[in-house]
């Protein structure tokens, strides 16, 4: 009777279990866009940098290395490539440097060279000016350089397309080697393709990359290729932020249950220990599904982790039962130390959740929920599912030197510690906090140096300075950018900037083009000037007829619009740099090799009115500050809640102090040891520290009840043992990921666990003699 | 020593017997490849005066110029205009330098195959260095060794959108007539005089 009821109850939890379980495999959605950890964006300027970052122009391109094989090879693998991947769907161009791609771009510039060129003007093409321009091509037929611009010199003579071109080249483009691009070295050739999904989205990049891998497997097997850019990253950490999630959460789960088994040397104990945890995580993400509408990669990794937090309670609830006691007297004992654990760790965790930021929210959010339900299952469910069983398993002895129990000095020596590392933090500050934004993406050291250096090599440099221009419409701002050519030519004259690249020049403001196209002389007088300059050259008289019609054609031709440039390389430049924000329209002028902004910004006033100089980087700094900032204040929130949670439910200051003091001891502590090996400390740092002040509260608590007696000294000593060995294998696994996130949150909570034992051991109340406390 | 081996050894004594017999009877007599190769390889250094006519589908009547034409080894080829103007063409080492107008520029062979191809072409010709035409251009040689023809056609389809063919055609080891033919239907034809 008594076991199949017990049965029942089993059967019945793990019934609810499956049932949650099978909703979680059917709801939870999973992403990895790692913008969600970016800070809310509070300022237009910094929407636009997350917008960019998202899925603007730069976070759109790949980057593709052929390397491993002679220059010949490399450059016909290159134009292969090129030639595949320009047609396959997943990518709008690939660009490598030759001179006979995106057809549809030059015939663009072509038919509309007469309103693009800055050359066209009343002079251009009065009889003297077509007669020395006529001259200068009669004698470049002769040079083997002609024959590239022969196919059009009948329609062209005066080479506006080649001054529409010549505007447009950025200047800082990589060598050109078999007439594609190449490091300056010849060992690597270099493509540029545009992919058409966005940046974060990691799946659609994924795809993308299989689809350059297979092109150059076909184009050439031996060649080998490196990809980088933004979207590599997103696909690549969703692959490492999934492997690590499941390798080493499997790790961790492996070794924990290895140590449980060596605890209870019984499989019910175990599977009880593992029930709460179970029903923790499962709820918790379920919770943050329904919150958040979806879940995110880094946050599941995380969760794994949050076994390692949770599995203490049933530990501590089950190797508290004295012999022959049933876990509902356990329960009742301990209820109110597990419920203050419980607390204070949601305390903690609340920080998180009211953060802006949808990544850190969600982590909180599995934190309270998964904490919560962990400390009430054990609470409740564990004593339900045994009712009056007494569970029988051997109890491990813990040996202890009993004269560091009762010693001063350790404790001395741990706040002398202490001191310093708070001493140490005071005088190195703040250098050691980190203000990259691309600290919190999930990428690899070594895959960014990899971009960085390729970057380096094909000469295109990360832009950090734009300039802005404003207006009310499109054709506005537009003319507010044109405004500042002028002043951008004197700062490029100066030496301030390098160079710049202006959407106006390929889409000047409609004024200006129908300005250039008035300027044309009608077709009579074309003529006339044509055949006057014609007198005496080695051309024959008809030879321009072309040229004739197409200035015929542009005078009456429509402006050219943006759309115009739809699916070409310039196109997806004009919609990247230009842009509508809140209801103005904003050209964005970017400028490179900027030396002092402060010069710059200085001689702003000569510009239009709403110029305005733009640095992404100090915006993104600004956004990672402002961002600490927030969470500081929440964490500091967060400490308030649980001093004042720990003063009611301990019921004393002094208790409170015996709890709270090493808790606080071991994150200056931890915060000293991990600045101290050379570590910025960045959002995901904070957010693990906050994970060790709810361990080290824990701990503090466990340790901080008086024991009834020698007995249950001991079995508070193996809880704890057995709990902190847990925390740090979980963490410690944790910290072996190559995803900066996962090892940074990984090391901070090992390292802060292991400090948190060893001062909670030296500061809790050394024995049991004073105990004679009535509180429990 | 097994049969087997004897066997082999056989068989490399025959190889080298016939590779003498081939080289011989090549230099015995007929005009070839490896012979006009060896024929242009033969002048150490090289300077002629040239006439050059522009034929184009836009001119009334063909643009004519002139000046020196030089080699000098190993790989140095230099096109100094003199009449209508003073232009200067120098391949040296992997670049094109251009005197126009007294302005220096400088090109990288490299960066263009057009430009690689062009440069591959008069290197190859003027230095009988049929390794190096071949790697731009499938050869197809015509006549004898008095009046020979060698008929270059670009492999690569970069440089066939704009070369049709080179013609180069003269007398023994001395080259008298190089002649590009566009795509596009344009030609030059320069004369060694």
């Amino acid at each position: 009777m008594f076991f199949s009821r017990s049965a029942a109850r089993y059967g019945l939890a793990l019934l609810c279990f499956s049932a949650l379980g099978l909703l979680a495999a059917k709801t939870v959605r999973i992403e990895t866009d790692f913008t969600a950890f970016l800070p809310p964006s509070a300022t237009p300027e910094e929407r636009l940098l997350i917008a960019q970052l998202r899925d603007g122009l730069v976070s759109r391109l790949m980057l593709v290395a052929l390397h491993g094989a002679d220059e010949n090879t490399l450059a016909r693998a290159s134009r292969a490539l090129a030639e595949k991947l320009g047609r396959a769907p997943e990518f709008d161009y690939a660009a490598n440097g030759s001179l006979n791609q995106f057809a549809v771009q030059a015939e663009v510039l072509m038919r509309h060279r007469y309103a693009l060129s800055p050359e066209v003007n009343s002079q251009r093409f009065s009889a003297p000016a077509l007669r020395a321009a006529l001259e200068e091509q009669q004698a470049q037929l002769g040079s083997p350089f002609g024959m590239l611009s022969r196919t059009i010199l009948a329609r062209d003579p005066t080479g506006e397309f080649l001054a529409t071109l010549r505007q447009l080249d950025p200047g800082s483009m990589p060598a050109l080697r078999q007439g594609v691009w190449f490091s300056a070295d010849g060992q690597r050739a270099f493509l540029i393709a545009q992919t058409r999904a966005p940046g974060f989205d990691s799946v659609r990049q994924a795809s993308a990359m299989a689809t350059v891998r297979s092109a150059l497997a076909e184009a050439n097997p031996h060649v080998d290729m490196t990809l980088t850019g933004p979207g590599v990253f997103a696909a690549e950490s969703r692959r490492l932020i999934e492997r690590d999630a499941t390798n080493l959460s499997l790790c961790s789960a492996i070794a924990i249950l290895a140590m449980l088994m060596f605890v209870y040397r019984s499989a019910l104990p175990v599977g009880l220990v593992l029930t709460p945890v179970a029903f923790g995580l499962l709820i918790g993400v379920l919770v943050v599904q329904a919150l958040f509408g979806s879940v995110h990669g880094i946050t599941l990794g995380f969760a794994a982790t949050l076994m390692g937090e949770a599995v203490d309670y049933p530990n501590y609830l089950l190797l508290n039962t004295a012999a022959g006691e049933t876990a509902r007297g356990a329960a009742r004992r301990i209820g109110r130390t597990l419920a203050l654990a419980v607390l204070t760790t949601v305390a903690s965790a609340l920080a998180l959740t009211l953060s802006s930021f949808t990544g850190l929210a969600q982590l909180g959010v599995l934190t309270m929920v998964g904490v919560t339900v962990a400390g009430l299952a054990t609470h409740r469910l564990i004593p339900w599912l045994l009712g009056g069983r007494i569970l029988d398993f051997r109890r491990l002895h813990v040996p202890t030197s009993a004269a560091v129990a009762q010693a001063k000095w350790p404790r001395m020596i741990g706040l002398a510690a202490t001191l310093c590392g708070a001493l140490w933090l005071a005088s190195t500050h703040p250098a050691w906090w980190e203000r990259d934004l691309a600290s919190i993406s999930p990428i690899p050291e070594d895959m960014r140096a990899m971009d960085q250096r390729l970057r380096r090599e094909m000469g295109a440099p990360e832009v950090s300075f734009f300039l802005a221009s404003r207006g009310a419409s499109e054709t506005a701002a537009l003319q507010a950018a044109e405004e500042v050519l002028p002043v951008l030519q004197k700062w490029k004259q100066a030496d301030w900037i390098r160079s710049y690249d202006s959407p106006a020049w390929y889409l000047p403001a409609p004024a200006t083009q129908a300005a250039r196209l008035r300027s044309l002389p009608d077709m009579p007088a074309l003529q006339k000037n044509l055949d006057e300059a014609l007198h005496g050259l080695a051309f024959r008289a008809d030879a321009f007829a072309p040229f004739v019609r197409d200035v015929a054609a542009a005078r009456v031709q429509a402006p050219l619009t943006r759309a115009a440039y739809a699916a070409t390389p310039l196109g997806a430049k004009l919609n990247a740099l230009v842009v509508e924000l809140e209801g103005q329209w904003l050209v964005l002028t970017p400028l490179v090799g900027v030396g002092d902004p402060g010069k710059l910004a200085a001689s702003l006033s000569a510009m239009p009115e709403g110029t305005q100089l733009v640095d992404l980087k100090q915006i993104s700094t600004q956004m990672v500050d402002g961002f600490r900032q927030a969470a500081l204040r929440q964490a500091a929130v967060g400490a308030l809640l649980i001093m004042v949670l720990l003063i009611f439910g301990l019921g004393s200051l002094k208790r409170t102090w015996h709890v709270a003091a090493p808790a606080a001891a071991a994150l200056v502590l931890t915060a000293a040891l991990l600045t101290a090996g050379d570590q910025r400390l960045g959002v995901f740092h904070l957010v693990a520290l906050l994970l060790v002040l709810g361990i080290g509260l824990n701990y503090a608590l466990f340790f901080e009840r008086p024991p009834a007696d020698a007995a249950e000294r001991d079995r508070t000593r193996l809880a704890l043992a057995v709990c902190s060995i847990s925390t740090i294998t979980t963490f410690g696994f944790l910290s072996l990921s190559a995803t900066p996130v996962l090892h940074a949150i990984g090391s901070t909570v090992a390292l802060g666990a292991l400090v948190s034992l060893v001062l909670s051991a030296l500061w809790a109340r050394p024995s049991e003699a004073r105990a004679a406390s009535p509180m429990h | 020593m097994n049969v087997r081996r004897l066997a082999d050894v056989a068989l490399i004594a025959f190889a080298a017997l016939l590779a003498q017999a081939t080289q011989s009877l090549a230099q015995a007599g007929d005009f070839d490849l490896v012979r006009l190769m060896q024929l242009l390889s033969l002048a150490p250094a090289i300077e002629v005066p040239y006439t050059e006519r522009k034929y184009s589908s836009l001119l009334a009547e063909p643009i004519v110029s002139s000046g020196t034409l030089s080699y000098r080894r190993p790989d140095t080829v230099e096109k100094n205009m003199t009449a209508p103007r003073n232009e200067r063409f120098r391949i040296a080492g992997e670049e094109l330098i251009v005197v126009r107008n007294g302005a220096e520029r400088r090109f990288p062979l490299s960066s263009q195959p057009l430009l690689s191809a062009f440069a591959a072409s008069l290197r190859g010709v003027l230095a009988g260095d049929a390794a190096l035409l071949r790697s731009h251009y499938r050869l197809a040689l015509e006549g004898e060794e008095q009046s020979w023809r060698l008929e270059m056609i670009p492999l690569e389809e970069e440089i066939s959108r704009y070369v049709e063919r080179i013609t180069v055609s003269g007398r023994a080891g001395r080259i008298e007539q190089i002649e590009v033919r566009e795509a596009s239907g344009d030609r030059s034809v320069l004369q060694v005089r």
